[in-house]
């Protein structure tokens, strides 16, 4: 396979306008390069090198999807939207360091994008249907040019937006702890208690995105409509196909949220509807420490790791 | 209400029970009889362990170890949300929900499907010396004192036959700790069982026949209003209430 991939590569730079858009582009370079030289920019050196290193690394990116793009065996498709969610759940993991979230993210991830991925992938089969993603024309064969990036889409979406609802639903169980207590003093359930928290984390979690088509062809064309034109894809089948991902971007999320928020805050409590107090205190500790406090620290010791690095830089000149 | 004998000796008893939060002691060796004799006062310093007593009794915590008891059985064998159906509970904060104070009023019944008619409500509101325009108030426009009372009105449409008090009127003025008092009375009389912390002597002294007194997790005392205040002289009073940090 890769072998298959690195003769389709060469086939496609020995094809003769290739060629000559590398001409091209090494004439530009030249331009620059003598820009630079004119006007004692010093950068010529950096030119060269960040294009070779670019030019070197995007042509192996490129290499890659068309190697995932090439995929049509249906096993190989669902294992990559697989770790693709193991992946999520792991980056989610470490925005939100709360117990089991690596879990619970993996299991809701998973399961929420595998079922849409599911519906959409296989929607060919109503009859006189040809399915929202676009086959192979000659097999009729789902392939991972239209699987795998929509995947991806679907995937890091659900993971942000349930990311958003659990810290939402964190912070304000914490924040509603005495009328938690208070509901399950009359006798309510904890699940119960926590509705109307639920509630609106998922209207935080899912009402950007909702904003966002609502302003859809006037404020906004989104990325995924742009390259479809550009691609050649007729504007009018573009944009109802962006209608159709932010659909199943949604239902992504949502589904993800659901299962997130069931799973993490059936921890605060005890099978004896009770607040698991051990549980809630580690989480009021880690609260202290929000996440974007947490971002910040980082970025403050990255800054002064690279303002000693320029000292020594300067020092030693 | 309920003015029948009932068959069980003890409301509330506990057999060696001690709680602990991640290792530590906070209540230990309690072992304790709560009859249903008139209101019953929970007293100690600050940190001694009061409200975890309290919760142990309607079950928001489980002993680490021992027993629970409320009218004779073991409270661990019982569902936790139908004994608090039977126990109501005030909090210091009345911790009433986002809405009107009818939809806070009916937050309970609506779980035990127990259907009130407005008239009623207004019976409930005038319980705890609120009028019947309270009924479609925002919660968000009343006084500390006035939620507070429909924090206790809320208790009581669960029609519970125990009602549990952490220090209600800490944060209230005056008037509205008098009303609480005053309605505390009257429900008593009517033959609920109060079972109320408070850290005023003289709280004590107005509504409790009988108390418990926590010290560092320990019970040190269990006796009727009457004999404690007999029993040791006011310095000595205010020495107990000293805790650790002498506060
Ligand atoms: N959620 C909790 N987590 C850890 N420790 C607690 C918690 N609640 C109470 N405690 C500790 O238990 C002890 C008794 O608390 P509490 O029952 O609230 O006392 P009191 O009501 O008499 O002031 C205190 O030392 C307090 O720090
Ligand atoms: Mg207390």
């Amino acid at each position: 396979m890769v072998s298959q991939t690195l003769i389709d590569i060469w086939n496609s730079l020995r094809q003769a306008n290739i060629w000559i858009r590398i001409a091209l582009a090494f004439i530009l370079l030249l331009v620059l390069i003598s820009l630079s030289f004119w006007q004692k920019t010093k950068l010529e050196s950096k030119l060269i090198w960040s294009f070779l290193r670019g030019t070197i690394q995007i042509v192996l990116f490129g290499s890659i999807l068309s190697l995932i793009f090439g995929i049509r065996k249906l096993w190989m498709l669902y294992l990559i939207l697989f770790l693709m969610c193991l992946f999520a759940a792991f980056t989610n993991a470490r925005s939100y360091p709360y117990p089991r979230l690596f879990l619970i993210g993996f299991i809701a991830i998973t399961s929420s994008s595998i079922v849409i991925m599911t519906l959409v992938m296989f929607s060919y089969i109503f009859p006189g249907f040809e399915g929202i993603i676009p086959l192979d024309p000659d097999t009729l064969e789902l392939t991972g040019e239209y699987v795998i990036p929509i995947g991806s889409m679907v995937i890091s979406f659900a993971m942000r937006v349930s990311g958003i609802a659990i810290e939402r639903v964190k912070s304000d169980i914490i924040k509603s702890k005495g009328n938690i207590e208070a509901a399950l003093a009359l006798g309510d359930s904890p699940y119960r208690a926590i509705q109307n928290i639920l509630r609106e984390s998922y209207r935080a979690g899912l009402t950007p995105t909702i904003n966002r088509v609502a302003s859809l062809g006037i404020v906004t064309i989104p990325g995924l409509m742009a390259g479809m034109i550009i691609g050649g894809v007729p504007p009018v089948e573009a944009a109802i196909y962006q209608i159709v991902i932010f659909l199943m971007l949604l239902s992504a999320s949502f589904i993800t949220s659901i299962i997130t928020n069931i799973l993490f805050t059936k921890q605060f409590f005890t099978k004896k509807q009770q607040f698991d107090i051990e549980f809630l205190n580690k989480i009021a500790k880690l609260d202290n420490q929000t996440t974007g406090a947490l971002l910040k620290e980082r970025w403050k010791k990255w800054r002064e790791k690279i303002k000693r690095k320029k000292k020594s830089v300067e020092t030693t000149d | 209400m309920n003015t029948t004998k009932e068959s069980f000796s003890n409301l509330f008893s506990l057999e060696d029970v001690y709680f602990d939060i991640e290792g530590k002691v906070i209540l230990s060796k309690i072992n304790v009889a709560i009859d249903n004799t008139g209101i019953t006062g929970i007293i100690g310093p600050s940190g001694s362990g009061k409200s975890t007593f309290l919760r142990l009794l309607n079950k928001l915590i489980s002993p680490t170890q021992g027993i629970v008891k409320f009218k004779d059985s073991d409270i661990a064998e019982m569902k936790s949300q139908e004994l608090r159906k039977e126990i109501g509970m005030v909090l210091q904060r009345p911790f009433l929900f986002k809405g009107t104070v009818k939809s806070n009023l009916l937050y309970g019944p609506k779980i035990w499907n127990i259907d009130y008619i407005d008239p009623e409500l207004v019976n409930l509101l005038d319980t705890v010396s609120l009028e019947a325009d309270f009924l479609e108030r925002d919660i968000e426009g009343l006084s500390g004192g006035e939620q507070q009372r429909v924090s206790l009105a809320r208790s009581l449409a669960n029609q519970p036959i125990v009602l549990l008090l952490d220090e209600p009127t800490t944060a209230l003025d005056i008037v509205s700790e008098e009303i609480i008092e005053n309605t505390l009375k009257q429900l008593a009389s009517e033959g609920i069982k109060i079972i109320i912390v408070t850290h005023s002597l003289e709280q004590t002294k107005r509504l409790t026949e009988q108390l418990l007194f926590l010290k560092e997790g320990l019970l040190i005392e269990k006796t009727t209003t009457k004999d404690f205040f007999k029993q040791y002289n006011d310095q000595e009073i205010r020495s107990f209430f000293k805790n650790k940090e002498g506060k």
